[in-house]
């Protein structure tokens, strides 16, 4: 009886929650976690970034400058060091390139280098790829809500190509931003977390202007990407996100 | 009629000498025979289970495919494969694709090339399948199913029944993912296979890289590996209708392998000529000795009228006959060596602990003898040969014989 | 006295001896060839599976042996550490660094391993200047010259000449990437190498890793192979631990197998040759004491007891083995001399074939071993006697009013 009433009272609090008219929880839900890995792109967007790595071996900082439209389209070029200014990134749905100014070529990232990490951070290339579609591959349950937060369990859907067990996502209520992601193996051992955190205005939304990615199984390793100067809502079109785009400095 | 008559009196008149000449010769006939039929025996097991894995006898491929193995050079399956398979002779028909790629797990990542078969079918041919249980193999042609090698499992830090995905170049130009799990472990013992080994049902792999019903390799698999002459021309013509595709032979596609085998062939060739030449050599010593102690009787003889010819053509009869029956002698020994050795063979686990490797196809623990007729007459014959040969300088002594001085000889 | 006597009577009968003296001079002198051919495909084995990549000995950090990890590095000044130069045997030893990664010119990428070496240093181990095709081997100051394998070189369709993009991790996170120039063109026969190796300069691969001063390994070539064990066992105690020795058996245990069974075959043929021809000798042997029966009569009854009778056939068959002996292993050496010096050429017949790690090449030839021609001349020696004693005791078991009657 009064478990029955505490799930309705979620039920209620979630529907209250979102602006838009009832829609069943499992597709609320993949609404919010679309918005939630949407958050930095917007329909588009730009950003200055600094990106810190720190690994068993190296302790790195790059500054970069990033571009994105939609899902499809990312491009983003390092500034800072000036070892590796130049060096850029182009994504265009789920193909990847990279530019090398000191020999200036442009290469294609085959297959066998997705798995591969990018620019020697805890990301992979293949994670640029395919985190824009976390709302596809998934089915969404809500674990648990207090004032605060949202505790949502993200499973995969039966034959998704994705290699987690199982994504948990941390969602702060007011405002709404990502607060912690959980990725987990097949036997529920977490081995990734990613933490937001420094959460700003940025023209019509609030947004964390900075994400780290803690590789569990490697506690002195992070990788912390901070926002700086974040702005949406440009005018993009697909093809600045050209080759030629790319070798620009 | 007489002369053999004679010809046998004569080589046993000192048994002792023609008892050792005739142990000698048999001797290694026997060796030689055994030893060959041993080698034989283990080569025709290694090409098979060769073939079975790779190639087949008899495989068809895109032109360029087998030099380049360029991913995009496949071809369509059209109406070949059942009409290659209803050929006399032919066991079976394996389509496979080959397809490179990323394997990755929540942890680790790999570059694989990922084989596509039809399950029901290489189950029944190929050896790594072969050893694996029933509820370990691959369900369909389009599961989610995958057989991989034990190290590459542990490489990707996943076990059995578990997730992976993999990740390749579609002929779209994108690159597709698809969700894999581990539905079989396979544990050959050779480094290459464990390391690398990863098979799905042949559509699966197709929905990967847009090749639906297409194949890099047809692999013919005969009922048996000598059938290959009969059976290459009949698939050649099959496939002369269809330009861009051609057949070659499992020595064409396996070079490794056929040429492995080629080089101790040749060895042991060596090694036989070698034996084959002191035994001629003891023949020919034995021969001259019989001729040197009959020096007077052979002085009589052309006194009394006998003709140089025909002493030659008597001791060459001799000869002969010694050759012959050493042959025999050699052969029986020889085929019951060779039925020991195919029967019980000999067990290398007492002497090796690892798997033997040789040209890619692993060792069996227990070599066995097959029987290679063709060879072992070739044998006999080249021994009654030589015997002859061996006579030549005897006899043509024996000829030489002025009769007086023969017979003054002592 | 005896023995005088023994060569006597050999001389006495010249045909037959020379004739029974063939016999033993043809197996002895062939079956050194066939050792000699036996130890130079050996030889190719273990020359191609070390001499092509890893050398003799490799010196490593052992997490690097273990796990190739990039960052298991050595101060590249171990190349020329005590123990190292004061090992006697040493041929050469080579300073490398290794990194895993991409190749790439126009639309085509292909995965490379990318060995950076000082090509003086390099020769003196491993031979693959030896199997350059086409251009030629790295000079001593080209920075930014490679040599890569004939498969390699076709996928990415490269002359000499050509310019490719190398591309890796470095070992300070960040890409390093930079133009190389193909000096050179090398075709092994092993697939493995041809397909993937690259030979660069040791200092750019070590500016390009952010690695600078370090190495992953020491590759070492010794004056014998066989040896090369027990010196990585002595050089391991020497040595600090961060720094591991390993021999090829240890590197490519299939190889030890391989050998193994070379072995036991080559001993195989050994005996089946020897067999046949003391089997082959028997007869003559026989002959010779049956043909002097009465003669053996005369000296018996002169004195001669059965037992000098039996000493004096047995030192005939072992002078015939020492002179055998002689020439067999003098036609031997020849024979070898020719088959290492000019070998016989399969290649129109059999392409390279690799097996356990190694590669066989297409060519015949011998090699020189004290083993093969000890083996053979003890064996002759020890077959001469055995196939003269049932002869000498058949000699001294005559009676001798019975011989002397005999014609």
């Amino acid at each position: 009886m009064k478990f029955t009433a505490v799930l309705i009272l979620i039920l209620c609090s979630l529907w209250a929650a979102l602006p838009s008219p009832a829609r069943t929880a499992d597709l609320d839900l993949q609404t919010l976690i679309k918005d939630v890995e949407q958050q930095y792109r917007g329909r588009s967007s730009h950003a200055e970034t600094v990106m810190r790595v720190k690994t068993a071996h190296w302790d790195r900082t790059l500054e970069m400058e990033a571009w994105s439209l939609d899902r499809a389209y990312y491009l983003i070029q390092i500034l800072e060091p000036p070892k590796e200014r130049g060096v850029a990134t182009l994504k265009r749905d789920r193909q990847i390139w990279n530019y090398l100014p000191k020999v200036d070529r442009v290469i294609k990232v085959p297959p066998s280098m997705m798995g591969g990490s990018w620019m020697g951070s805890h990301i992979t290339n293949d994670d640029l790829v395919k985190a824009s579609h976390v709302d596809e591959d998934y089915t969404f349950a809500l674990l648990e809500e207090t004032d605060v937060f949202y505790l949502i369990e993200c499973l995969p859907r039966e034959n998704a190509a994705v290699v987690w067990g199982k994504i948990i996502y941390k969602i702060g209520k007011q405002p709404r931003v990502p607060l912690e992601i959980d990725y987990f193996d097949e036997s529920m051992v977490r081995v990734r977390q990613i933490v937001f955190d420094k959460v700003q205005p940025v023209g019509d939304r609030v947004v964390p202007l900075r994400m780290t990615v803690l590789p569990l199984e490697k506690p002195n390793e992070r990788t912390v990407f901070e926002y700086r100067n974040l702005e949406f809502g440009l005018d993009l079109e697909a093809n600045f996100f050209s080759l030629r785009r790319l070798k620009q400095r | 009629m007489d002369a053999l008559r004679l010809a046998w009196k004569n080589l046993w008149r000192n048994r002792r000498r023609t008892l050792i000449t005739l142990s000698a010769v048999a001797f290694s006939i026997m060796l030689v025979q055994a030893f060959h039929n041993l080698s034989f025996g283990v080569y025709e097991r290694m090409v098979d289970s060769g073939v079975r894995a790779g190639s087949g006898h008899i495989a068809v491929y895109r032109e360029g495919y087998l030099d380049s193995r360029d991913e995009t050079l496949v071809f369509k399956a059209g109406s070949l494969p059942e009409n290659i398979r209803t050929l006399p002779g032919v066991a079976e028909v394996l389509p496979r694709l080959y397809i490179p790629g990323l394997a990755q797990s929540s942890r680790e990542s790999r570059g694989i090339l990922l084989i596509g078969v039809d399950p029901e079918r290489e189950r029944r041919i190929n050896p790594f399948l072969a050893a694996l249980p029933d509820e370990q193999m691959l369900r369909s042609s389009s599961a989610r199913d995958a057989v991989i090698g034990r190290r590459l499992m542990e490489e990707l830090q996943i076990g059995p029944g578990q997730k992976f995905v993999v990740t390749a170049q579609h002929t779209d130009g994108t690159l597709h993912a698809e969700l894999l799990r581990v539905r079989g472990v396979v544990d050959s013992g050779i480094k290459d296979v464990d390391n690398s080994l990863i098979m799905v049902g042949r559509q699966r792999a197709a929905l990967l890289s847009g090749q639906a019903g297409e194949m890099h390799e047809l692999a013919v698999i005969l009922e048996t590996a000598n059938l290959d002459q009969k059976v290459f021309p009949a698939v050649a013509q099959l496939v002369m209708d269809r330009p861009e595709i051609t057949a070659v032979s499992w020595e064409t596609a396996m070079p490794n392998l056929a040429n492995a085998i080629k080089l101790d062939y040749a060895s042991q060739k060596f090694i036989f000529l070698i034996i084959l030449a002191i035994v001629t050599i003891g023949v020919v010593n034995t021969l001259l000795m019989s001729v040197m102690e009959r020096m007077r009787e052979f002085g009589v003889i052309l006194a009394l009228g006998s003709t140089p010819a025909r002493l030659r053509a008597n001791i060459l009869v001799e000869a002969g006959l010694l050759g012959l029956l050493a042959a025999l002698l050699g052969t029986l020994l020889g085929c019951l060596a060779t039925w020991y050795l195919w029967a019980v063979g000999i067990n290398l686990e007492t002497f090796v602990s690892e798997n033997l490797e040789f040209g890619g196809v692993v060792f069996e623990p227990v070599l066995r003898a097959a029987w290679d007729i063709d060879w072992m007459v070739k044998i006999v014959v080249y021994v009654v040969g030589l015997t002859l040969v061996a006579a030549l300088y005897p006899a043509v002594k024996a000829g030489r014989i002025a009769p007086v001085e023969a017979m003054r000889h002592h | 006295m005896l023995f005088s006597l023994a060569s006597r009577n050999l001389w006495r009968n010249r045909r037959r001896t020379l004739l029974t003296l063939m016999a033993m001079v043809v197996s002895a002198s062939l079956l050194i060839l066939a050792l000699g051919v036996f130890s130079g495909m050996f030889e190719d084995m273990l020359a191609s599976a070390t001499e092509q990549y890893h050398g003799h000995m490799v010196l490593a950090h052992p997490e690097y042996h273990k796990r190739r990890d990039l960052f298991a590095t050595l101060s590249e000044t171990i190349v020329d550490a005590g123990p190292l130069r004061e090992t006697a045997d040493m041929i050469g030893r080579s300073p490398r660094l290794r990194s895993f990664g991409l190749l790439s010119r126009g639309e085509q990428t292909q995965p490379a391993e990318v060995l950076g070496v000082r090509p003086d240093r390099e020769r003196r181990v491993t031979a693959l200047h030896e199997s350059i095709i086409r251009g030629e081997y790295l000079k001593a100051d080209d920075s930014h010259g490679i040599v890569i394998g004939e498969g390699l070189a076709r996928k990415l369709e490269l002359e000499p000449g050509s310019e490719v993009v190398f591309v890796t991790q470095a070992a300070d996170g960040s890409i390093g990437n930079d133009l190389l120039y193909v000096r050179g063109i090398f075709a092994t026969g092993d697939s493995r190498n041809d397909n993937r190796l690259v030979l660069a300069a040791l200092p750019w691969l070590q500016k390009v890793l952010v690695l600078p001063g370090q190495i992953h390994e020491v590759a070492m070539a010794v004056k014998d192979p066989m040896q090369a064990e027990a010196v990585a066992a002595g050089l391991n105690q020497r040595l600090p631990s961060s720094a591991l020795v390993l021999d090829w058996g240890e590197l490519l245990p299939e190889m030890r197998e391989v050998i193994a069974s070379y072995d036991v075959s080559r001993m195989i043929v050994v005996v089946i040759l020897y067999l046949a021809t003391g089997l082959g000798i028997l007869n003559t042997f026989f002959m010779s004491v049956m043909e002097r029966t009465r003669e053996f009569g005369i000296l018996m009854a002169q004195g001669l007891r059965p037992w000098a009778v039996r000493r004096l056939v047995l030192l005939e068959t072992l002078l015939m083995g020492g002179i055998a002996l002689l020439i067999g292993v003098v036609l031997g050496a020849l024979m070898t001399l020719f088959m290492a010096t000019v070998g016989i050429d399969l290649s129109g017949y059999i392409t390279p074939v690799t097996y356990a790690g190694g590669t066989i090449l297409p060519r015949l030839h011998a090699v020189f071993a004290l083993d093969n021609f000890t083996v053979p001349s003890l064996m002759l020696l020890v077959v001469s006697l055995a196939a003269g004693f049932f002869p000498a005791n058949r000699a001294a078991r005559l009676d001798p009013v019975a011989a002397i009657r005999e014609e």
